[in-house]
């Protein structure tokens, strides 16, 4: 196997799981596409942002808006 | 969701108080006819354990945390801070990595919050035919990031050779012509340069339908920018698949296939809880 496999269990600490790059990580807790009702949740904007919401569509926000941590397209 | 109940909640949020008061950190829902065992996870703060909240037949796992580490202002901060937002992204990722090891488990997205265990059970409990549907969709899954890179075309002339002139002379004593083999050089710099961008999304549009092809569902992310000044690689895919467990090695030989057959870079992450597939896809 020429990847590296995320650890998915072993105790969790504050450091987290080792060895998942930061911005993969955030491609998906930022942004894992359910609807959530939360009292607040983070809002994703072209400046990083939170919002205090009580209905928030993570995807659709990053459908339309840029993440924080990318600049330019692929090219 | 009143009117009246969300000026409540922006009130409570904002209101001056609210500093003192706890929230409750939602990190995900599982399904389990028992608890998972939480002991020995630290969550986003020392000062609280992370917990289980019952919801009807599935289970959220929580934590208490200061509501004065969550506010607007401060989340504002934390998102800008690279330091801070990594470690808020990886204890959230750790006890949701945890919990799935345990139970179909669907994640919640990073800072999901609730004024209090009852607001929380209230809200998820209003959206668990979600839940289930999701945890149904990904059972039996995993998802597996794809990226491919494609080496960075120098910057400026691109080949040095084509802006060089043909001869000192040349260089010295223009030639007559000179003038339109300048411009020449210059469209066939500009169209091999369209020919090396149309090539590279060949690429991964070929990477991303072989893939789609064994993935059950697959999502394309937004790539990545430049990283790190040295590296010398474009991203042109940045895609994620939902994997049925028993097509996990089929993924990495693929994958070989695919990295001889278009001498791209490829990297592959993953097993991961399926967070880009338990939305509505």
């Amino acid at each position: 196997m020429t990847h590296e496999a995320v650890p998915w269990d072993g105790p969790g600490g504050l450091s987290g799981p080792i060895g998942v790059p930061l911005v993969d990580l955030l491609d998906r807790v930022l942004a894992t596409g359910v609807v959530v009702s939360g009292d607040l949740v983070i809002a994703i904007a072209d400046v990083p942002l939170v919002r205090v919401s009580l209905h928030a569509l993570l995807s659709s926000v990053n459908e339309r808006v840029p993440a924080p941590w990318a600049d330019s397209g692929p090219l | 969701m009143s009117q009246g109940e969300e000026e409540q909640g922006l009130m409570t949020e904002r209101g001056t108080g609210t500093s003192e008061a706890n929230a409750v950190y939602a990190f995900a829902v599982c399904h389990t006819e028992g608890d998972p065992d939480v002991e020995r996870l630290t969550g986003v703060t020392r000062d609280e354990p992370v917990r289980c909240l019952r919801i009807g037949s599935l289970t959220a796992i929580v934590q208490t945390v200061r509501g004065s580490d969550f506010t607007d202002e401060v989340w504002q901060k934390r998102l800008t801070d690279e330091a801070e937002l990594e470690r808020y992204a990886r204890a959230h990722h750790s006890v949701v990595s945890a919990v799935a090891s345990q139970f179909p488990t669907v994640p919640l997205p990073l800072a999901t919050l609730y004024n209090g265990d009852e607001r929380a059970a209230l809200s998820l409990a209003g959206e668990s035919a979600r839940f289930r549907a999701a945890l149904t969709r990904i059972a039996h899954h995993a998802e597996w990031g794809v990226k491919v890179y494609v080496p960075v075309a120098r910057s400026a002339g691109d080949d040095p050779s084509d802006e060089r002139p043909a001869s000192a002379a040349t260089r010295t004593r223009p030639a007559t012509g000179a003038g339109r083999a300048y411009l020449e050089r210059k469209r066939n710099l500009h169209s091999r340069r369209e020919q090396r961008q149309a090539d590279s999304l060949r690429v991964a549009d070929a990477v991303d339908a072989d893939v789609s092809r064994l993935a059950t569902e697959s999502r394309r992310l937004r790539p990545h920018g430049g990283g790190a000044g040295d590296d010398r690689r474009v991203q042109v895919l940045n895609a994620t698949y939902l994997v049925a467990g028993h097509r996990a090695a089929e993924l990495d030989l693929l994958v070989a296939e695919l990295r001889r057959r278009t001498g791209a870079h490829i990297e592959v992450s993953g097993p991961w809880v399926p967070y880009s597939f338990v939305g509505e896809v």
